[in-house]
């Protein structure tokens, strides 16, 4: 019988176990309740807004937001809540965590229904993974009236093309991204050279400077830093190569899939050929270990004066000051080509006003909106209160007056995104840039901005597998020698096409064709 | 002053062999300081300064800053705090339990012989399987327990003593170490689940229990081999003049043991403390533990190495200051008195 | 069952305590003593536990254990039977049959997984001939010995077959014109040659550590170091060492004429960086635990025997080695386990690359987990799972039981 009792004797400490943990509730602001508030009260929050003080309309409601522990992307959530707070009494509670997992953990919390977050300040590429089962609030109907927020101020890229999915409105812009080239423009100045406008341009370039000493330090330095670490999104940077010769009618033709027959256009055509042929160009003027920096290292070396060129989202303009290539950089949208291709004939043909009706100068830009920017996205199976105070903050983080100075300062990792942002120039000069340097690089922005041919990412679900997990792969074994161009580009075919038909094939088109705001 | 590389007796290395093992070890100390040095030193750098290429010595080659430092522990005060104090419980904690259970464990498939019969273990499995199908399908979680606990009872006077073949001790402790192989990549949902029904997510609980878990078989296999190595007149002759099992344990072999025990505490202590991908996963806003922290200053464009540098210290200044206190119990000096007598 | 152990006949006669180890390799050998009073066998068998410790020590781990890693186990196998995705108000899973396994074997991941596997070179072949005779060779010997019976036999057989179709494997991926490993072997590799390194640096390490020289507290505290900071820590610390251009040992390069040098294009120095960074983490594991076994091992017939006029090699070699045998095995088997599991090096350092070369098979488990493909995730983790748990039945029956008595 002892045996039995020893059973019975097992059996308690689990009861008990279960009982106790079943009674406490998962207390989560309140620990870091105090603190803010202490700060909040302490300090006369010198920015916030002059509104009418409604310091009780979110009394008593915290909200939980997920977001990346970047320093950037949570420092202007973290700094600005306790203005907030006390603007309305509402708490918001920054629960920051690494890049790698803020995906996982908001898509496991929505699906297991556990729900411990009210919303997400997080890449809109996901909307994709994010809309279809419904866990995201439609926003369409809070958005036209506010105005805190000015919707119609943010560029109209980010509102009808990032914010938007399946025709409603999902997130609130909180940062505009894209990729633009930086150059050394003392440099081309000095030797008369114009910013490259073609991804010919650019080679020919950094051709020249590469091997040269650029910042005086008795070291040759490089033509070109362009990241291409594998498993550090790196894929990036080939998408934006690409895309100038994969799409010229316009944001609405798409520059990842045919919109009539999903066909991957990442395949065996002439213009994969030459995108990666210019990708693997690029490597042989850069530095050696290229291949293994991911972009914090090609920003490193641009501003310490090792780069000649160098492509970038917007960090590297508002990076620059106290570094080499303070006043010495230039920015310029990314370079196009002179053809584009003929989706049936997988051939390159030269642009003409048909075949490219964006071009300028008889150049196809096709700046590339990677990633989108961080965006605010509600929970829909969160209490009312809390939307509607979530709500509340990330318009009051996007309203014209807060994102006019985060969007200067580098440590935030927010770039310019409405045309109020570029209006007025004295942020910018506040935050170190001189009066040459603002202008070039607000106008290397406004002309990305503006162009019709703009290339909206990836967003259709499992996009994350469509290119961290085939393109990535794909393009570093065929940088590593492991395959050549035509293998390279039939892997990434071959596992679109597998992903494509696991997902259901007529599924996909129609999100990817909802995806570009595309009327059928 | 008399040459520290002096020969002390008859056994002992000759003096110049002495100074050769003393230039191998310091060597390995470099090899293994240079990176610590590295990473001190970074984390007194600017971003800039980083950037620029490699500066050895502060004040000399670059102006030192207390920025990162003052960002981790000031800045982010709260935010690293907090998961400091989780790592520390949660490391302390599961180490030692799965130290007391594993090294009871560890003693009895040593000294006692188990013949484990194939039909009861296919009753227990079956038991626990159906316990957690219930639990999963809804059912409250004492319900399913009792229940499962009734239907293993049963089965176990029945189906049980049907099948007579049995295993023995290498087959269980085989089982636990094997335990280790699967990748906690594949168990961390299930995991997560498996929490989330008991509402213990995000919890300091969930995290204890899975390092012990997954500790347990490191401490059983570890401690077998110090118990086996222990002689066993000792513990025989205690028994022939009439000690229980706990006495001698209690009184023996423990104190025989404490070597073996420190060394094994210290590594297990060393893996919950530095364990990274459950706690990435069972955790949110409360529980995250320093691992976390350490990765998360990888920005989406590019490492924070200064705020790492710091992060990283401070995580292995603890342990560090553990090892110093406990390494003198690995030494030889407890034990030679306790052979002898 | 029985409440009282099975007495061992040697008990009986001796008074000799011997657990029956069911392999029946018995305890060295005792003089034998006259037969204790009666109370004093009931405590011996006390002792050898027919009481509640005998349940009281072991139960609560196998229980704990059990129920914790059942679950997961069986969800993991679950999940790689099928496909997941997300709707409305849950998950949804989709039972797709082997379907993830066959990719990973012969589908469009196969060149991940396994490698490239092309047509061997002359050398390849030999190899591969070699094995396949050497492994005929053994077993009919096997045969003829006529020590096994017909079911040990036919396992015999069968790990013979699986040698030699992982020799063929092999061969195909790295001795071959245009062949690649993939993560499966590349994970091998990391295994192999890590553990090796590491057990002998930690050997070497722990006898130099024991001997009485000057700041040996010093060099034990030291030598801990490496093993108490987070892998992912020791994996960003490798980044920033191994930067070519910014990292510490960039004079050294330049000095040495290597100012272009770089170690990421090239997948064998890629896969040496990430076994410098593993040895350079866990040698620290293996010194501390033989450490602490040359602490307990008692000194008196080492030192008699150097005392006769044996040279300290000898003595290592018959009397301390033999020794630490067992503790040996142990440590190899345990890193064995942790080192298939091997993710944060190459990940931290290459993200794998350059291209796949330094992928392991955990690593391609991450991968496709963090892209939410964790059908085929998980059935990656089952085969690694399959191919540890036959290199550590193997280990254990071989290596282990050949060695110690406890196995």
């Amino acid at each position: 019988m002892s045996r039995y009792r020893l059973v019975a004797a097992a059996i308690i400490p689990i009861l008990v176990l279960t009982a106790c943990n079943a009674a406490s509730p998962s207390a989560v602001p309140s620990s870091a309740a105090p603190s803010t508030e202490a700060s909040a009260s302490a300090s006369a929050s010198a920015e916030a807004t002059p509104a009418a003080s409604q310091g009780d309309k979110f009394k008593g409601v915290s909200v939980n937001l997920l977001t990346f522990n970047g320093p950037q992307v949570a420092e202007p959530l973290q700094r600005r809540a306790p203005d907030w707070e006390q603007l309305t009494g509402g708490h918001v509670n920054v629960v920051a965590v690494g890049f790698q997992t803020i995906y996982d953990k908001a898509i496991l919390d929505a699906s297991t229904g556990t729900n411990s977050f009210d919303g997400y300040v997080f890449d809109p590429q996901w909307l994709g993974d994010f809309v279809g089962p419904g866990y995201l609030l439609d926003l369409s109907d809070r958005v036209k009236g506010d105005t805190q927020l000015q919707w119609d101020d943010i560029g109209p890229f980010f509102r009808d093309f990032n914010a938007t999915y399946n025709g409603k409105v999902y997130t609130i812009p909180l940062d505009g991204d894209f990729h633009m080239v930086y150059y050394r423009s003392d440099l081309l100045q000095k030797d008369g050279l114009k910013p490259p406008a073609t991804w010919d341009d650019y080679m020919t370039i950094a051709t020249k400077y590469n091997g040269q000493d650029l910042n005086g330090d008795n070291e040759p330095d490089y033509g070109s830093c362009i990241a291409k670490k594998k498993g550090a999104q790196s894929y990036w940077w080939i998408i934006s190569i690409a895309a100038g010769l994969l799409q010229g009618k316009g944001t609405n033709e798409g520059a990842f899939f045919d919109t009539g027959n999903m066909n991957p256009l990442f395949g065996q055509n002439d213009a994969m050929n030459k995108a990666l042929d210019m990708y693997a160009k690029t490597a042989t003027v850069g530095p050696p270990d290229e291949l293994n920096m991911d972009v914090g290292g090609t920003r490193g070396l641009f501003t310490t004066g090792r780069c000649a060129l160098s492509m970038d989202w917007g960090d590297i303009g508002t990076l620059t000051p106290g570094t080499y290539a303070q006043d010495k950089t230039g920015a310029t949208i990314t370079p196009g080509w002179k053809e584009v291709l003929d989706r049936s004939s997988g051939k390159l043909v030269p642009c003409d006003a048909n075949t490219c009706p964006n071009a300028v100068d008889g150049v196809n830009y096709a700046p590339f909106a990677s990633f989108g920017g961080w965006s605010g996205a509600i929970n829909a199976a969160s209490p009312k209160a809390n939307q509607d105070a979530l709500y509340d903050f990330l318009s009051y983080m996007s309203a014209p007056a807060q994102s006019g100075i985060d969007v200067t300062l580098g440590k935030t990792g927010y770039n310019p995104y409405r045309t109020s942002h570029f209006s007025d120039t004295k942020p910018w000069l506040d935050a170190g840039l001189s009066q040459g340097a603002a202008d070039n690089y607000l106008g290397a922005i406004k002309s990305s901005l503006q162009n019709t041919n703009m290339v909206l990412d990836m967003r259709i679900p499992l996009t994350k597998r469509y290119q961290q997990d085939v393109l990535d792969t794909a393009v570093s074994q065929y940088l590593a020698g492991e395959l050549d161009a035509a293998a390279a580009e039939q892997a990434i075919a071959d596992g679109w096409n597998a992903i494509t038909d696991e997902a259901g094939k007529d599924a996909q088109l129609a999100a990817y064709v909802a995806s570009l705001g595309v009327q059928r | 002053m008399t040459n520290p590389f002096r020969r002390r007796s008859a056994t002992d290395l000759s003096a110049p062999a002495k100074v050769a093992a003393f230039g191998l070890l310091v060597g390995w100390s470099v090899v293994v300081l240079f990176p610590i040095y590295w990473l001190v030193v970074t984390s007194f750098k600017r971003p800039y300064d980083v950037d620029k290429g490699p500066f050895y010595l502060p004040f000399v080659d670059f102006q030192p800053t207390l920025d990162a430092w003052r960002y981790i522990l000031v800045e982010l005060g709260n935010d690293t705090l907090r998961p400091y104090i989780n790592t520390v419980i949660v490391g302390l904690t599961s180490s030692a339990i799965a130290l007391v259970m594993g090294s009871f464990t560890a003693y009895a498939l040593v000294r006692f012989t188990y013949r484990p019969r194939i039909g009861l273990i296919a009753v227990a499995i079956g038991s626990i399987a159906l316990a957690l199908v219930t639990i999963a399908l809804g059912v409250p979680v004492p319900v399913a327990l009792a229940a499962a606990i009734g239907v293993f009872i049963l089965l176990a006077q029945t189906i049980g003593r049907r099948f007579r073949r049995s295993l023995g001790n290498s087959d269980i402790a085989f089982w636990l170490i094997s335990q280790r192989i699967l990748p906690p990549i594949a168990i961390a949902i299930p995991l997560y689940v498996l929490f989330q029904q008991v509402g213990l997510l995000d919890s300091l609980a969930a995290l204890i229990i899975t390092y012990v878990a997954a500790n347990l078989p490191i401490v059983v296999w570890l401690m077998r081999e110090y118990f086996a190595s222990l002689p066993r007149e000792l513990e025989e002759s205690a028994a022939v003049d009439g000690a229980t099992v706990y006495q001698i344990v209690r009184s023996i072999v423990l104190p025989i043991s404490v070597p073996g025990l420190v060394a094994t505490f210290l590594i297990v202590l060393i893996f919950a403390w530095n364990e990274f991908l459950i706690a990435l996963v069972l955790t949110s806003a409360n529980a995250q533990t320093m691992p976390l922290q350490v990765a998360a200053q990888n920005a989406t464009r590019g490492p924070q190495w200064w705020a790492m540098s710091v992060l990283i210290i401070i995580m292995i200044a603890p342990v560090v200051a553990m090892a110093i206190a406990l390494e003198r119990f690995i030494t030889r000096g407890i034990l030679v008195g306790a052979l002898k007598g | 069952m029985p409440s009282s152990p099975r007495m061992s006949p040697a008990l009986a006669s001796s008074g000799n305590s011997v657990t029956a180890d069911p392999d029946g390799l018995t305890a060295e050998g005792q003089a034998s003593e006259t037969r204790p009073p009666r109370r004093a066998i009931a405590s011996l068998g006390a002792w050898r536990s027919d009481g509640a410790a005998r349940w009281l020590f072991i139960w609560p781990t196998v229980l704990f254990i059990l129920v914790l890693s059942l679950f997961p186990l069986v969800a993991s196998l679950a999940l790689s039977l099928s496909k997941l995705s997300f709707r409305q108000g849950g998950i949804d899973l989709k039972f797709i049959g082997f379907a993830n396994y066959q990719q990973l074997l012969f589908g469009l991941e196969r060149s991940h997984f396994l490698g490239v596997l092309k047509s061997p070179s002359p050398l390849g072949w030999a190899i591969v001939i070699g094995t396949l005779l050497l492994t005929a060779y053994a077993w009919t010997r096997a045969v003829r010995s006529g020590r096994y019976g017909p079911f040990g036999l036919i396992l015999r057989l069968f790990a013979g077959v699986l040698l030699v179709g992982f020799v063929w494997l092999l061969v195909q991926a790295m001795v071959s014109e245009g062949g690649r490993p993939g993560s499966l072997i590349v994970t091998l590799i990391f295994v192999v040659v890590g553990i090796g390194l590491q057990y002998v640096l930690g050997l070497g390490l722990a006898l130099l550590a024991v001997q009485q020289v000057p700041g040996r507290r010093f060099f034990r505290i030291v030598f801990l170091i490496p093993l108490t900071i987070t892998p992912v820590g020791v994996g960003y610390m490798f980044l920033m060492l191994t930067d070519t251009s910014k990292g510490p040992l960039e004079p050294l390069w330049v000095t040495l004429g290597l100012r272009d040098f770089t170690w990421v294009t090239d997948p064998w120095l890629a896969r040496a960086a990430v076994i410098i960074g593993d040895t350079w983490q866990w040698t620290p594991f293996v010194f501390i635990v033989l450490l602490a076994a040359l602490e307990s091992l008692d000194q008196e017939v080492r030192e008699a025997a150097l005392a006769d006029g044996a040279s300290r090699w000898q003595a290592f070699r018959h009397i301390t080695f033999p020794a630490l045998l067992p503790v040996t095995t142990t440590i190899i088997l345990i890193r064995l386990i942790e080192g298939f599991k091997i993710i944060d090096m190459p990940n931290i350092l290459l993200g794998g690359g350059p291209g796949t070369a330094t992928q392991s098979m955990t690593l391609q488990a991450w991968i496709d987990w963090n892209t939410l493909n964790l059908g085929r995730s998980a059935a990656v983790a089952y085969l690694l799972l399959i191919l540890v748990t036959i290199v550590a039945t193997l280990y254990v029956n071989v290596v282990r039981r050949g060695v110690t008595e406890t196995v």
